[in-house]
C-alpha cells in the first residue's frame, strides 16, 4: 500500500454488532472492527482505501483539508444575537398539575404578574429589536390569564418582518379575547396532551369538569385552525408510562403527526420526593426505543401518514446535516443568554426555563441579569465558559460528539456540579442511547425501518442508502 | 419573447449608456422620450437625439441601454423591473462544452467601461448577471468592475457565471474583501469522475483545475452556486456526484441541477444529449435525496412540473426568464402554471404538447 498523508482521524463505536466509524466532521460509515488498527499499521485493503479516498476521508489535497475544517466549524453552534424570547407574563395558573410545583402560583395570588415597569422594559426591548426574525414563546404560569400582556408584546413587535409567537397554554380558558390573539396569523398554540383523557386527567386537569373543558377547547381550536397551528406535547412519567398505542392514538386521531415525548422533569422539592428521577435513563430508554419502533411499524402499515417523534427526528437529522443548531437542548457550544433568554414574571432573566425553575426552587440562583439592567453579566460569561463538549475528554473520544451537545443547566440541576464525568451524566446516557438507537436503525435492513427514517429525514420513501458500508 | 436588441439610429460618435425615461429629466445619465408611437420612440439626452425602433416607450421606460451608433442598435442591458439581467462580457472561452448554449467566438470587444456605467444606473437592490464566453479570461477587468460598482452601489448583487479555470491563490486577498460577499459565482461541475467532466467540457485537466479553484474560493469565503446540466452522458453519475458534493463541496450556497436547453450546440446534438425526465428520473431523484439528506440546498431548473414525480416537484423552481419562457396550449388548463418553469422559447415545438396538466 502506498504511503499517504492525511489519514483519517476516526472514532468508533459498536452498535448492535456493527462497527461504526466517524470523523471529526461527523461523516460516518460502517467497517471492519479492526479498521483503526490497520490504518495505524498501514494495512488497509484496496477497497477500504478506495472508499476512504472517494469519500474524501483521506486528506490528500489542500481542498480536502480546508473543506474538512469548514465542516468541523459548521458543526459548532453559530449564533450572534437574540432570536428567541421566552416570556413569563404571569406565574399564576388555573390548574395545579402534579409535576408542576415551582413554576406556578395560585390563580388569585397577587404580585405574580409583570408590573407596568417590567412590561415597559420588555416592550421597549422588542420595539428596539432590529433583526429580521424573532420568535416569542409565552410560558407560565398560564399566559392566557393575561391576554392584555400578550397583546402588548405582540403589538410591540409589529415592525419585525418575521416574528412568530407560540402561546403555551393549558387551554382551560378560551374566550373571545384569547381567540382574537389566536386568530393572528403568526401565533401558534402549544398545549400539553399527556395521552388518553384518563392519563391527562390524572397528571394534569384532575377533575372531570376541567378535563372535559380542555377536551372541548382543544377540539374547538383544532376545528377552527387545523392541526398546523397547534402543537401538543405529552409529558410522560417514565416509571409509569402510558400504553404506547393509546398515547399515539390520542395524537393521531386529532390530526397531529409529530409527538414530542418528554419525560417528567422533576425539580427541587419534587425531585427529592422522586429520587429515581435523577437518573431516568434505564426505564426511559427502553420505553423510548419501543415507542420509536412502534411508530416505524405503524408508518409501514399505513403509508398514508408518517408519524414522528420530534426529538428523535431532530437527533437523526443532526447526524447528517451540520448547522442544525437552533434546538437549544442539543448543540455545542451551547451559549446561554445569547440567542435566547427567559424573562420571568418579576423581570429576572434566566438562561433557560429549567434554570428558572431551579432558581425558583431555591437550589441555586441561575439568574443572569434582569430586564431593567441587562444580561451581559459575569454570571453569563461564567456559564458560557463551560458550555461546550469540545474540551471534554469523554466527548473527545465519542463518535457522537459532532451531533451531540452540552446542557450545563441539566448537570447543575441533577448533580449540583458541572464537572461530573460526562459518561456518568444523565445527559450523556440519554443521548448515547438515542444515537445508538439511531445508528442501529440507520443500518437496519428492514424496509419498514428505512421507510420511516427516510421520511423523518425529509426524503422520499424508497430511494437512497442512508448508511454506507465499506 | 421580449426583444433585447433593437434597431437604433444615433449621430453620437461613440457607443454610450443611458437610461430611458418617459418623463423629462435633467439627469445627465438619462434620456427622455420626446416622441413615441407603437413602432418607434425618439429620445433626447446628453448624447443628442436618437431613435429606437420596436416597442413603444411604455415598454422601454426605465430600461438601461447601450446605444451603438456604428452598429445601428440599442441593447437593453438592464431592463426595468426584470430580475434577470446579464452582461455578456466576452464571447471567448477556453472550454468547449458539448451542450454550450452560447458557443464561443474568437474575437473580443472590450466594453467593460460601458458595463460599469450601466451597473451604476441600475435600480436599487437588483442582482446583475455576468456571463460569457468565459468572463474570467478577463479576470482583472471583471474583478475591477465588481469592485468599482459595489463600492459605489453596495445595494447591488452580482452573479458571475464562470468555468472556474482561472482563480489563483493570489486572488484570495482580493476576493476576501467584504464587498465580494455580494457576488455569487455560478460554476459548472458535470461529474465526480474527472475524465467524464473533462470530456463534457472538452478540456483535459479541467476537473483538477476546477478543484484547485474551489479551494481558492473556499479560502476566500466566496459564495458558490454549483451548476450541473443533466445529459445522457452524466445521468448515471448523478448519485455519486451528489455524494462528492456532500463530502467535499458542502460549502457551496446551492446546487442547481439543470435540464438541457435546446440552443447552441445542444440543438444539433439533442437526441444524444437530452434526458426525458418522465422516463429516466431515478438517478436525479437519488441525487436530490442525497443532497437534501446532507443539507445541501438543491434546486431543479428548467423542468416543467408535470415532468417530475410528485415528491420531487418542490425542488423545481420557476427558473426560465420571462423573455424566453413558453408554455404549451394544454398548459392553460393546468393549476400549477403560475409556479411552473414551462419551456424555453426555443424548445422543440412538439415537446410543448407533451405536457400533462396538473
Ligand atoms: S455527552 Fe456523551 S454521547 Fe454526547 S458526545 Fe459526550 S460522550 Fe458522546
Ligand atoms: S401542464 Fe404546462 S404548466 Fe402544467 S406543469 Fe406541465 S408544463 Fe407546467
Amino acid at each position: 500500500m502506498e504511503e499517504l498523508d492525511g489519514l483519517p482521524n476516526l472514532r468508533s463505536r459498536t452498535v448492535s454488532d456493527r462497527h461504526i466509524f466517524a470523523n471529526e466532521e461527523g461523516r460516518f460509515f460502517k467497517g471492519q472492527h479492526d479498521l483503526l488498527s490497520r490504518i495505524g499499521s498501514n494495512e488497509l485493503s484496496d477497497q477500504e482505501l478506495k472508499f476512504l479516498q472517494k469519500r474524501h476521508l483521506i486528506k490528500s489535497s489542500k481542498l480536502v483539508k480546508h473543506a474538512s475544517l469548514f465542516a468541523q466549524a459548521r458543526r459548532k453552534t453559530n449564533v450572534e444575537g437574540l432570536e428567541y424570547l421566552i416570556l413569563v407574563p404571569t406565574l399564576r395558573c388555573n390548574l395545579a398539575c402534579s409535576y408542576c410545583q415551582v413554576s406556578r402560583a395560585n390563580e388569585n395570588a397577587e404580585g405574580y404578574d409583570w408590573d407596568e415597569a417590567t412590561l415597559g422594559q420588555i416592550t421597549g426591548l422588542i420595539k428596539q429589536f432590529s433583526g429580521r426574525s424573532l420568535k416569542i414563546e409565552f410560558q407560565g404560569g398560564e399566559p392566557t390569564l393575561r391576554p392584555d400582556l400578550i397583546s402588548a408584546v405582540l403589538d410591540a413587535g409589529s415592525h419585525i418582518p418575521d416574528m412568530t409567537a407560540v402561546i403555551c397554554t393549558n387551554l382551560q380558558r378560551l374566550d373571545e379575547e384569547i381567540l382574537t390573539i389566536f386568530n393572528r396569523e403568526n401565533v401558534q398554540i402549544s398545549t400539553s396532551l399527556d395521552g388518553s383523557l384518563i392519563t391527562h386527567k390524572a397528571q394534569r386537569t384532575q377533575d372531570d369538569a376541567s378535563t372535559s373543558q380542555f377536551e372541548r377547547n382543544l377540539s374547538l381550536v383544532l376545528k377552527r385552525y387545523g392541526p398546523g397551528k397547534i402543537s401538543a406535547l405529552p409529558t410522560v412519567n417514565p416509571n409509569d408510562p402510558p400504553e404506547i398505542d393509546s398515547l399515539v392514538e390520542a395524537f393521531v386521531s386529532r390530526g397531529f403527526t409529530s409527538i414530542y415525548l418528554r419525560p417528567i422533569n422533576y425539580q427541587g422539592f419534587a425531585r427529592k420526593q422522586h429520587p429515581e428521577s435523577i437518573e431516568q435513563s434505564g426505564h426511559w430508554g427502553a420505553y423510548y426505543s419501543k415507542f420509536i419502533h412502534r411508530l416505524i411499524a405503524r408508518n409501514w402499515d399505513n403509508r398514508d401518514q408518517v408519524i414522528e417523534e420530534t426529538y428523535f427526528s431532530h437527533c437523526l437529522n443532526r447526524i447528517f446535516k451540520p448547522g442544525l443548531d437552533r434546538h437549544v437542548d442539543l448543540r455545542s457550544p451551547n451559549p446561554v443568554g445569547v440567542d435566547y433568554i427567559v424573562v420571568d414574571f418579576d423581570g429576572k432573566i434566566y438562561p433557560t426555563d429549567e434554570a428558572r425553575m431551579l432558581s425558583r426552587s431555591g437550589i441555586i440562583d441561575l439568574t443572569i441579569g434582569d430586564i431593567a439592567t441587562g444580561w451581559d453579566s459575569p454570571e453569563r460569561r461564567a456559564l458560557n465558559e463551560a458550555s461546550t463538549n469540545a474540551d471534554d475528554p469523554d466527548c473527545q473520544n465519542c463518535v457522537y460528539q459532532p451531533y451531540c451537545g452540552r446542557d450545563i443547566i441539566d448537570d447543575i440541576s441533577r448533580y449540583g456540579r458541572i464537572d461530573l464525568r460526562r459518561h456518568e451524566t444523565n445527559f450523556c446516557k440519554r443521548h448515547m442511547s438515542i444515537f445508538d438507537l439511531a445508528f442501529s436503525l440507520i443500518y437496519s435492513n428492514e424496509d419498514a425501518v428505512q421507510y420511516s427514517l427516510r421520511h423523518w429525514l425529509g426524503l422520499s420513501g424508497d430511494s437512497i442508502t442512508l448508511g454506507e458500508s465499506i | 419573447m421580449i426583444p433585447l436588441m433593437l434597431p437604433a439610429v444615433s449621430d453620437a460618435e461613440k457607443p454610450f449608456v443611458t437610461r430611458l425615461s418617459k418623463n423629462r429629466t435633467d439627469s445627465p445619465w438619462e434620456s427622455w422620450c420626446i416622441e413615441s408611437s407603437e413602432s418607434q420612440s425618439v429620445f433626447s439626452g446628453e448624447n443628442g437625439l436618437f431613435q429606437i425602433v420596436g416597442p413603444g416607450i411604455q415598454d422601454l421606460d426605465g430600461d438601461i441601454v447601450i446605444v451603438t451608433p456604428a452598429a445601428g442598435n440599442a441593447e437593453r442591458i438592464i431592463r426595468a423591473g426584470s430580475t434577470q439581467n446579464s452582461l455578456l462580457v466576452t464571447e471567448r472561452c477556453d472550454q468547449l462544452c458539448v451542450m454550450c448554449s452560447q458557443p464561443p467566438k474568437k474575437t473580443h470587444h472590450d466594453r467593460f467601461g460601458l458595463f460599469v456605467q450601466a451597473c451604476l444606473l441600475a435600480d436599487n437592490g437588483i442582482t446583475i448577471g455576468i456571463t460569457g464566453g468565459e468572463p474570467t479570461l478577463y479576470k482583472q477587468e471583471v474583478f475591477q468592475l465588481l469592485e468599482t460598482v459595489l463600492k459605489a452601489r453596495p445595494d447591488l448583487k452580482f452573479h458571475v457565471l464562470t468555468n472556474g479555470q482561472h482563480f489563483e491563490t493570489s486572488d484570495i486577498s482580493q476576493l476576501r474583501q467584504e464587498l465580494f460577499r455580494k457576488v455569487v459565482w455560478g460554476i459548472p461541475l458535470y461529474s465526480n469522475d474527472a475524465a467524464e467532466h473533462d470530456e463534457i467540457v472538452a478540456k483535459t485537466g479541467a476537473y483538477e483545475r476546477l478543484h484547485q479553484s474551489f479551494d481558492t474560493l473556499l479560502l476566500s469565503g466566496a459564495k458558490i452556486e454549483l451548476r450541473t446540466v443533466v445529459l445522457q452522458t452524466n445521468l448515471n453519475s448523478f448519485p455519486a456526484l451528489a455524494r462528492h458534493i456532500a463530502g467535499l463541496l458542502h460549502f457551496i450556497e446551492q446546487w442547481s441541477v439543470m435540464q438541457l436547453e435546446n440552443i447552441g450546440f445542444a440543438r444539433n446534438r439533442w437526441d444524444s444529449l437530452y434526458v426525458d425526465f418522465r422516463k429516466s428520473f431515478n438517478p436525479i431523484a437519488q441525487s436530490l435525496d442525497v443532497a437534501s439528506l446532507f443539507g445541501i440546498p438543491t434546486k431543479l431548473f428548467n423542468v416543467p412540473l408535470c415532468h417530475l414525480p410528485e415528491f420531487h416537484r418542490n425542488f423545481a423552481v420557476n427558473s426560465i426568464s420571462d423573455w424566453k419562457q413558453r408554455f404549451g396550449e394544454k398548459c392553460l388548463m393546468c393549476s400549477k402554471k403560475e409556479t411552473c418553469s414551462g419551456f424555453f422559447e426555443w424548445h422543440p415545438a412538439e415537446m410543448l404538447d407533451e405536457v400533462s396538466p396538473l
